[in-house]
């Protein structure tokens, strides 16, 4: 083989096929726990909020005074995920303005809001609530998970129900393409040329900050990894609802796991790189008051509004990247309503007794890290051989 | 190429849709008749094949064309 064959084959391995989930998920851990040694770890909703506050603003109403999103590691990090992962999807010529029905553009902007909602209840999404949640062994963020389960089984009915009933909301056709193909040669070079002026761009304008230059690039990199593994939380508490497939939940269990170990590993030693933090304040992070009501009230609304959508806080904005513009919607519906929750909603489930709303940090209420660690393998095993099981028999599979 | 006896249009549709209209519109189908998918989701490149494979049924053939990816399906059980 040729040197161009070489490159060619070197090209393929990244951008040529889908890379499977449990790759995707390791990467994203691994990553993660590096955001976590600089500063927090990775989540959805501080996004989505910053984001609506400044179209607030921008409006002139209800909000003032936003957090510039370039002060905002969060906010600058997811938006570097979406043009991340459309790079990623240049690269692999995946790029395409998708466009449904009406029908599927409403859902998306519904799944959207209802997803503005859940997580500012919940006080965490599938990405900060869950993905960084039980990593930082959380107990909250397990009881987030039992909502967001009952969600989905929920919301699937419904889908179920809907395309019986009114197939034309979600009839297909309606596509508009844009040099995919055989016409879509030029993708893999413009790919090139915005991911290398993203990086460049971004390296000079945060030039000061570690900080920022670092969740900006680790950006990037996520929205790539996302893209290219199809990273999706949402199948992956999904599919064992509907087609008892186990690629996805299999994929996430090898994330969550590394995760776990690299968190515990920044708490128990209390290590953090730029950001000079007490153990004690370490030890909390992403540990929110989230068990046990609010957690489950917000994950079960947070379950129905991305089943409906189609992507959770992240894979929102990945598909967005790739073009997709029924989660365009529900990028916008999330971002309208996240705030607008968080500022008159929430407040209402603050005023709920503390027992409602506890911040549990496992290794705190069982006495070790070890007994948190196990709470959280076990959980992981009896998760595995439940999705292995229905694989099997299909016996809760709907499809 | 077998005849096709069904076609699922889910372009413009994106995940799990396509994944759901083909499960429903395979259960119309008679055994060994064959449906014809159109998606324009990458999702589904991955995924009708695992679907294919957990169900049984038999994915005679996966094309690109234009943007549009074509799956053709034969039901075996």
């Amino acid at each position: 083989m040729g040197e161009k064959g070489s490159a060619r084959e070197l090209f393929d391995t990244f951008f040529g096929k889908a890379w499977p989930m449990w790759v995707g998920a390791i990467l994203l851990a691994i990553g993660n726990t590096w955001l976590f040694l600089i500063k927090h770890p990775w989540g959805g909703t501080g996004s989505y909020v910053n984001w609506g506050q400044h179209i607030y603003q921008g409006l002139g109403v209800i909000f003032k005074d936003v957090t510039p999103i370039s002060k905002s590691p969060i906010a600058t990090m997811n938006l570097l995920v979406v043009l991340g992962a459309f790079c990623a999807s240049l690269l692999a010529r995946e790029f395409a303005l998708r466009i449904p029905p009406a029908g599927e553009l409403s859902k998306g902007l519904i799944g959207g809001a209802l997803m503005g909602i859940g997580a500012t209840i919940g006080a965490g999404c599938t990405i900060g609530g869950f993905f960084s949640g039980w990593s930082a062994l959380s107990g909250g963020a397990i009881i987030l998970v039992i909502g967001f389960t009952i969600g989905i089984i929920f919301a699937l009915r419904y889908l179920f129900w809907e395309m019986e009933k009114f197939p034309k909301l979600s009839s297909g056709g309606k596509s508009f393409l844009s040099g995919v193909g055989k016409k879509g040669v030029w993708q893999p070079w413009l790919g090139i040329i915005v991911l290398l002026v993203l990086i460049i761009y971004n390296c000079l304008r945060f030039k000061e900050s570690n900080v920022m230059t670092w969740f900006a690039v680790l950006g990037i990199w996520f929205g790539i990894v996302c893209q290219r593994s199809r990273f999706c939380i949402t199948r992956a508490l999904r599919e064992p609802f509907m087609t008892g497939e186990s690629t996805a939940p299999v994929g996430l269990m090898a994330g969550l796991l590394i995760g776990i170990f690299g968190f515990t590993i920044i708490k128990y030693m209390g290590i953090s790189a730029y950001t000079p933090m007490a153990a004690c304040e370490l030890a909390m992070t992403w540990i929110y008051p989230n068990f046990w009501v609010r957690g489950l009230v917000g994950g079960f609304i947070f379950g129905i509004g991305m089943t409906v959508a189609g992507g959770c806080a992240i894979g929102t904005l990945w598909r967005a990247g790739e073009g997709q513009v029924k989660l365009w919607l529900a990028a916008i519906g999330y971002m309208l309503m996240a705030p607008i929750s968080k500022k008159y909603i929430v407040p209402g489930f603050k005023s709920l007794p503390e027992w409602a709303q506890k911040k549990v940090f496992l290794p705190d209420v069982l006495g070790s890290y070890v007994s948190a660690i196990v709470i959280f393998l076990v959980i992981i095993a009896l998760w595995y051989l439940f999705v292995k099981w229905n694989e099997k028999t299909g016996k809760f599979s709907a499809v | 190429m077998a005849e096709v006896n069904q076609t699922v249009d889910c372009k413009g549709l994106s995940c799990p849709m396509p994944i759901l209209k083909l499960a429903k519109g395979i259960k119309t189908l008679e055994v060994g008749q064959v449906l014809e998918l159109l998606a324009t989701d990458p999702g589904s490149k991955p995924d009708v094949p695992a679907w294919c494979e957990k169900t049984g049924n038999e994915l005679i053939e996966a094309t690109e064309e234009e943007g549009v990816y074509k799956y053709y399906i034969r039901r075996v059980k």
